[in-house]
């Protein structure tokens, strides 16, 4: 099969998926008990008023005719109006999921570092005592539940140390559309301004040495000077150019994922700020599925340890972390990839408590909030798009699957 | 070799990013006159909610207590209560009005209008702004809006413009309420130029003052962000031209609001000092916690929220009033109150709330309760300890009340207490508590009540009289009953209406289709330096009181 017929049979084979799962979650919203007009009057039940609404939002038809209405619709493109407040459910999806995306990327990321870090250090003093923390850590990461770990964070990071905020996206001053504050200063002045862009330069001379380290690079004191410099010019550029954008002012929103936007407006202070309230919710996502891929990565790596080309590459006398990063993880490193893609259904799920524990306002909240309210299309609409993304990154893994392995043809 | 191409590979990217720089920081700053001026630490108060609006910000259309609270701060009645106010004639003070009369059969009301009052885009208000609303509110007759919940077309006949500052209503029955239903946020003025005639104002993506059709209040709305139909943030700015602006009003020039998704969330953000005021919902044991923190201030006042048990008078075994009142004798209010309010709210003997006027503590005379007068009445219909009166208990789950499981359970056990009764609890989501209660499944159930406008009549009318509490269906209907209501309603004698209020609260004890159980406290947290907070029974957020203590 060419990698073309793969890809158009995989996205063929999503309509059928789609379509059943549109079925299912349309019977059980009806199924469920409770009503959509019931709620629209909190007080009063006029029963003239029930009527027209019920027409309103087209509950009056048989519910065949509203089932293949849906369907036609959808396949237009058309997402339904919501029941409660009447506007379009896809516009509504559309604003909630870069909130969701950002949170998930995040929490991949930290769950997979996470993951890969501790497992292959269980893997390579395994049996040992540090080989069991790992494994009661992972265990107990993943069956601890999300809201209760978010509040545990929330209590000791945001209530006792203070360091972090408990809940929204961004610094109210900085939330799009929100105040514009021309302000000349950061918040302790040019002092913080400073220290801030010295984490720039910190990045930059970080990324470097990991990258050399991989290579298997002896330090030398050039190297030394040259990491210097380098961190040096970064700061020293970065607090020059940073100085003159800086306003606590709104956010532009360019891409709907806050990081990302902050720093296309080459804000620091935004980007920091964000982080900041992105840290606690990824965090907690992240740390309940990492359990997952530190017990994948441990086993794979035992195995991929014991093959005979690490040892070949171990008696050529190269450095223990080229030898288990450069060689070992890179042939451990195929099943971990599939199973980013599976968890990536399960992060969505977890989002959906996590986002309620830290009041980010993304889809999982949306969902929730429509299912309390019988929201029949928008639970709808939202199903059919978590369906279409699933399946998507799903197709995505897959592709990088053959990417990363040539052995590997579609 | 290698090394040399790295520094010229770097020493060329640091003269690219130099030279970058350089010409940005040599622009002129741009676009300086067009900023706001900075925002000064003492005008600005960052608020925190678990509140959203739910609909709207239109008066044609909201209906819910937060969509209240903020069309209060963007627009101003024709009258207003005082803060402090406990629901008494007097507290109704001038706003857009600056006196009134009424005709001797309580059908015409004149109001003379405060003139040179300017909405928040120089449009001069006058009379015609005032029939242009109430004639707006009710030809639209949203199915959601209060226009048709609390039934404004069955009270208003039509609005009539005298001149250009005196304005008539004249109403199809005499209606003792009309002054705090025109102190009630739905009956607040709107600006024709954002409010057209047969439609509701949307909110719209990015034009805040287009997204509501208010302009007299105040606040002008700056900022309106909403994802997936929840607020996310909003902001309120000073509006140069309220006509109290003079009077120093609002105290604060701009107010944030965050909102939190749960009352955990919110008692964590005002604890760890990101918000300045936190109103509305926090629990009660959240509450109790930040009552010990000493750099906040925990503020209670009167609430007008009352919660009750409704009994299904159709059918066996609630078709007999004295089965209804040995329920209603055996409820131990106090445990109700002190284990699961833990003290926060008070207990309630009427369906008219403690603190407003028509008062009468009636329930009380069946005890608190009182298991022998239970036992008794039970055991003349040959329940006993073998035979109980056994029905079940229905709650709602969702959190649609605070600690409703909690409040079943502790029902449950009270009731039990008494020895000769039975009770099964079943929950179920809000969303299916309707459906439920719909169809008449439910032979006692929990509910809860926020008033439309502060006076006993909302207390009184939509629960007890045969066509007003049908949307309770507990099929209760007593002509005697009825009658009084009417003539309470119609009334604009205070004593007169105060003598009514007693003989329908005695009446309602006698036939006990309802059973009142407490009335919830209004609760806010602060930071210690804030000032300026109202909490009484009008349950209003008053943004433009609130202040920060230099």
């Amino acid at each position: 099969m060419t990698l073309r017929s793969y890809v158009v049979s995989r996205i063929l084979l999503t309509i059928p998926m789609i379509f059943i799962l549109l079925t299912i979650v349309f019977i059980i919203v009806r199924v469920l008990p409770g009503d959509p007009v019931l709620l629209h009057f909190e007080k009063m039940e006029n029963p003239r008023a029930m009527e027209e609404m019920r027409q309103k939002l087209g509950l009056d038809k048989p519910i065949w005719i509203q089932y293949f209405d849906y369907l036609f619709n959808l396949l237009r493109g058309d997402l339904g109006k919501s029941m409660q407040d009447y506007s379009p459910v896809a516009s509504q999806i559309l604003s909630a999921f870069p909130a969701t995306l950002e949170l998930a990327i995040f929490s991949m990321i930290i769950a997979v570092s996470i993951g890969i870090i501790l497992g292959v250090e269980s893997s390579k003093s395994y049996n040992k005592p540090k080989d069991h923390i790992v494994r009661i850590f992972g265990i107990v990461t993943y069956a601890i539940p999300v809201f209760f770990l978010g509040m545990i964070f929330q209590i000791v990071f945001g209530v006792g140390l203070r360091w972090l905020p408990v809940g929204g996206r961004i610094y109210p001053t900085m939330e799009p559309s929100g105040l514009r504050i021309p302000l000349s200063q950061p918040p302790g002045g040019f002092a913080t301004h400073l220290l801030l862009s010295c984490v720039a330069g910190l990045v930059a001379v970080m990324m470097c040495v990991v990258a050399l380290k991989i290579r298997g690079q002896k330090t030398t004191r050039k190297t030394l000077g040259l990491l210097v410099s380098l961190f040096l010019t970064v700061w020293i550029l970065w607090a020059l150019a940073g100085w003159r954008f800086i306003t606590l002012g709104e956010l532009r929103i360019s891409t709907g994922l806050y990081t990302v936007d902050s720093l296309l407006e080459g804000n620091p202070y935004k980007f920091v700020e964000a982080l900041r309230y992105l840290c606690l919710p990824s965090l907690t996502l992240g740390l309940v599925i990492s359990g997952v891929f530190i017990r994948l990565t441990r086993s794979n790596m035992l195995e991929t340890l014991r093959l005979d080309f690490v040892t070949a590459a171990k008696a050529r006398g190269l450095k223990e972390i080229t030898v288990t990063y450069g060689y070992a993880f890179r042939n451990a490193f195929l099943p971990i990839l599939t199973m980013m893609g599976l968890q990536f259904a399960t992060l969505l799920a977890g989002a959906v408590l996590t986002e309620t524990t830290f009041s980010w306002p993304g889809l999982g909240r949306y969902i929730v909030d429509r299912i309390n309210f019988r929201d029949y299309t928008a639970i709808q609409g939202a199903v059919v798009f978590y369906g279409i993304l699933v399946s998507l990154v799903s197709l995505v893994v897959d592709l990088l699957y053959a990417y990363f392995d040539p052995r590997i043809r579609l | 070799m290698k090394i040399t191409k790295v520094v010229f590979g770097i020493v060329i990217v640091v003269i690219v990013i130099a030279a970058i720089a350089g010409y940005y920081l040599l622009q002129p700053p741009k676009e300086k006159e067009e900023e706001k001026p900075p925002v000064e630490e003492e005008s600005l108060l960052i608020m925190g909610t678990t509140d959203s609006v739910e609909s709207c910000l239109d008066p044609a259309r909201a209906y819910d207590f937060f969509g209240w609270e903020i069309i209060q701060s963007l627009g101003s009645g024709l009258v207003e209560y005082r803060p402090g106010a406990t629901g008494a004639p007097g507290d109704i003070v001038p706003a857009l009005a600056t006196s009134w009369s009424v005709s001797e059969d309580g059908k015409v009301w004149t109001f003379n209008l405060r003139q040179g009052v300017k909405f928040d885009d120089g449009t001069e208000f006058n009379a015609t702004h005032v029939k242009y609303t109430f004639d707006r509110g009710i030809s639209i007759a949203d199915e959601d809006g209060p226009f048709v919940g609390i039934g404004y077309g069955d009270i208003i006949e039509n609005v009539t413009v005298v001149s250009k500052y005196v304005v008539k209503f004249h109403l199809k029955i005499p209606f003792s309420a009309f002054l705090s239903l025109l102190a009630c946020q739905a009956s607040y003025i709107v600006d024709p130029k954002y409010a057209p005639f047969d439609a509701v104002v949307e909110y719209k993506e990015g034009d805040p003052r287009g997204s509501h059709p208010m302009g007299l209040g105040p606040y002008v709305l700056t900022k309106w962000e909403r994802v997936a139909g929840k607020d996310t943030e909003m902001r309120l700015e000073a509006n140069p031209n309220y006509w109290n602006a003079t009077g120093g009003y609002p105290k604060t020039k701009t107010i944030i609001i965050k909102f939190y998704a749960d009352s955990a969330g919110l008692a964590l953000a005002i604890d760890a000092g990101e918000i300045d005021i936190a109103f509305r919902q926090l629990s009660a044991t959240d509450i109790n916690n930040l009552k010990t923190k000493t750099h906040l201030k925990v503020w209670e006042g009167t609430g007008a929220f009352i919660q009750y048990l409704v009994l299904q008078t159709k059918r066996p075994p609630f078709d007999n009033p004295k089965i209804r009142q040995a329920v209603a004798a055996a409820i131990n209010r106090t445990a109700i109150v002190e284990t699961v309010f833990l003290g926060q709210v008070q207990k309630l003997y009427s369906m008219i709330p403690v603190g407003m006027f028509g008062y009468k503590n009636a329930f009380l005379k069946l005890g608190d309760p009182n298991y022998a007068l239970t036992r008794e009445l039970l055991s003349q219909l040959g329940y006993n300890e073998n035979n109980k009166l056994s029905f079940k208990l229905w709650y709602e789950t969702s959190g649609h009340y605070p600690q409703s499981p909690q409040l079943a359970q502790m029902l449950k056990s009270s009731l039990e207490a008494s020895g000769v009764i039975s009770v099964e609890l079943e929950g179920r989501d809000w969303a299916a508590y309707r459906v439920s209660r719909r169809n008449e499944e439910m032979d006692a159930y929990i509910l809860g009540w926020y008033p439309d406008y502060i006076d006993p009549d909302d207390y009184i009318y939509p629960f007890l009289h045969s066509s007003g509490g049908s949307w309770l269906h507990h099929n209760y209907g007593n002509p005697w009953m009825d009658q009084l209501i009417e003539w309470a309603r119609g009334n604009t004698t205070q004593s007169a209406r105060e003598n009514l209020y007693g003989q329908i609260q005695d009446l309602m004890v006698d036939d006990c289709p309802i059973i009142p159980i407490y009335q919830g406290s209004a609760w806010a947290v602060t930071k210690q330096d804030v000032k300026g907070i109202y909490l009484d029974i009008t349950q209003s957020w008053r943004h433009w009181l609130v202040y920060r203590e230099k």
